[in-house]
């Protein structure tokens, strides 16, 4: 269901570095901007060798694809405190070959279909804050829905982005326990451009405020620290009428809480993850 | 998953795409000087749809007997082709369709789940002179509450865009072949029959876009079996449906950075074949030739 490989990933991949190749090749555009308008479409398809969703086990058998795609309206764009309002909805997806998959019970590939719709706000200093309702589901039964509502915070300091990001259970519970959890993760982003590709080094630590990694002796704090480095590639150098594509690829080295290490049978993970991507 | 796809395309697409165009067209002429400029005027055509129905037939097949259908669609159309001559255009469409279910097989079903359906398609367009166009059209049906196995097609339709010549007024015959593949028996067909369906649509949708506030069309169409397409007790029953419906596309606003948007109404009528009949059978278990949908919905496209 999105974690340290999944959606953080792709969010980081649609977001902030296709941002930064964005601004990178601007001053290089020869032609017009093909899109103006207020609208971007956003669309990525990675390929993994492991899903874990904030630290929690998914699959890590067989071949795993993400692909997912994100339209955001630009409400606002200006100057002054407030600077930009953006809402958006968006659909990502995982699909499996091994266990939880096409080799698994249901022999259905379609592990997990999320639905999210989001506001978010930008203010002066590159602060910016969204909220974001999310519907985990399983399309192959693998897992019972969850409804969240998350709220995430940054800002470009120091050139590492630090953010927060604090996350409610509504229904259902990512950890199968029983209670809905409360989830905290806090991240930074460091990333530098070279020769016209943007290499990005994320970090982060996932803990639960309440119920969130629940095992076997109660609720866990820590579910996951993890470091990881990525690079994306511009496939198109200016800002063509088929939009910005790029192709990423990138690893991540995640250390489990308890809970989610017994659930993996192993306290430490290698995520490895390659892709393409486009903005419009 | 089952007719009103029919519809959906016929409605919803009609509606969202050609007729708001068929707007557009009307009303340039008097507004260029206000026009506000394209917002999108790259190669990418993004539209979605979101429609409220009180019944979902596919093809004539009925997919629910309570509660509302909910189907929202999504679009992403790439034109890779734009020339002039014989061949004018080429196109290539993704995108998702997909219903959900409150009642009877959806939420209040033995699943419990609302998503009955979810469609991924991928479509190749080709457009030629004379509004002549030729698309072929990949669709995998699945259901992600599991109420029927998942449905590949291989879809091939053959269409004039007769707007041209007609002015304010369009007819826009079509004819459509789509192929069932991947199948065992009952599993894999939109019928759940014993062999893989081969389906035949003609239709028509003639259409006026005179009126500045609002764009109108009549869709007609005739869905037959070409082979096993509406299978029962062992008989393949030829006549599958015939519908008639009204589309009523309101324009909320012109083109702007948002793109353009729509409201949509419509009504349709079908008329049943016997194996149709019969998967539209009353609680007594009678066979129901006719049904009546009803449909609105919000659609935008940029």
């Amino acid at each position: 269901m999105g974690g340290p490989g999944g959606r953080a990933r792709r969010l980081a991949a649609a977001a902030c570095v296709v941002g930064g190749l964005m601004v990178g090749t601007a001053g290089a555009q020869s032609g017009g901007d093909p899109n103006p308008g207020a609208m971007t479409l956003t669309t990525t398809m990675d390929a993994s060798n492991a899903y874990l969703f904030r630290g929690i086990p998914q699959d890590d058998t067989g071949l795993i694809l993400w692909p997912a795609a994100d339209l955001s309206v630009a409400l606002r764009s200006g100057g002054g405190t407030l600077r930009s309002i953006t809402v958006g909805v968006g659909t990502w997806n995982s699909l499996h070959t091994g266990v939880t998959g096409t080799d698994g019970p249901s022999g259905k590939l379609w592990y997990e279909s999320d639905f999210s719709a989001s506001a978010g706000l930008g203010f002066g200093g590159g602060v910016t804050f969204a909220t974001a309702y999310t519907a985990y589901t399983s399309p192959n039964g693998a897992f019972a829905t969850v409804k969240e509502l998350s709220m995430k915070v940054g800002a470009p300091l120091y050139g590492v982005s630090p953010y927060a990001l604090v996350a409610f259970e509504l229904e259902g519970q990512a950890d199968g326990g029983v209670v809905e959890g409360r989830y905290l993760e806090i991240g930074a982003a460091p990333s530098l451009t070279m020769a016209g590709a943007v290499v990005a080094f994320p970090v982060k630590l996932g803990l639960s405020l309440e119920g969130y990694y629940e095992g076997l002796e109660g609720d866990e704090q820590f579910g996951f620290f993890s470091v990881g480095g990525n690079i994306t590639v511009p496939l198109t150098s200016e800002q063509s009428r088929f939009g910005r594509w790029n192709a990423h690829g990138g690893a991540d080295f995640v250390r489990l809480g308890d809970s989610n290490a017994l659930r993996l049978g192993d306290n430490t993970k290698v995520i490895i993850s390659a892709g393409v991507g486009f903005s419009y | 998953m089952f007719s009103i796809r029919g519809i959906r395309r016929a409605t919803t697409v009609v509606a969202a795409a050609t007729l708001m165009l068929g707007l557009s067209g009307s009303r340039a002429w008097a507004q260029a000087a206000a026009e506000p400029p394209d917002p999108n005027p790259g190669a990418l055509t993004i539209t979605g749809n979101i429609d409220f129905l009180n019944q979902y037939m596919f093809r004539g097949i009925r997919q629910n007997s309570t509660g509302m259908a909910i189907w929202p669609s999504f679009d992403l159309g790439i034109q890779t082709y734009s020339g002039e001559g014989g061949f004018k255009s080429a196109t290539i469409n993704i995108g998702t369709w997909n219903s959900l279910h409150t009642g009877d097989t959806g939420q209040d079903g033995p699943t419990g789940k609302l998503w009955y359906e979810s469609d991924f398609y991928a479509t190749l367009g080709l457009g030629f002179g004379g509004g002549f166009s030729f698309g072929t059209t990949y669709t995998a049906y699945t259901s992600p509450n599991s109420t029927f196995s998942t449905v590949k097609e291989i879809m091939f339709k053959l269409g004039v865009d007769d707007s041209a010549q007609l002015g304010k007024f369009s007819m826009k015959p079509y004819a459509i072949f789509a192929f069932e593949f991947d199948t065992e028996a009952g599993t894999g067909q939109a019928d759940a029959g014993e062999n893989a369906g081969k389906y035949l649509e003609l239709g028509i949708a003639p259409g006026y876009t005179g009126y500045s506030r609002a764009a109108i069309a009549f869709p007609i169409k005739l869905g037959m079996s070409m082979g096993d397409y509406y299978e029962l007790d062992g008989e393949d029953n030829k006549f599958g449906y015939f519908s008639i419906g009204g589309i009523v596309t309101v324009p909320l606003g012109g083109t702007g950075k948002f793109g353009a948007w729509n409201l949509h109404f419509g009504a349709e009528y079908q008329k049943l074949g016997d194996t149709t009949a019969f998967y539209n059978s009353d609680d007594d278990g009678d066979p129901q030739h006719n049904q009546f949908i009803g449909s609105v919905g919000f659609g935008f496209s940029y």
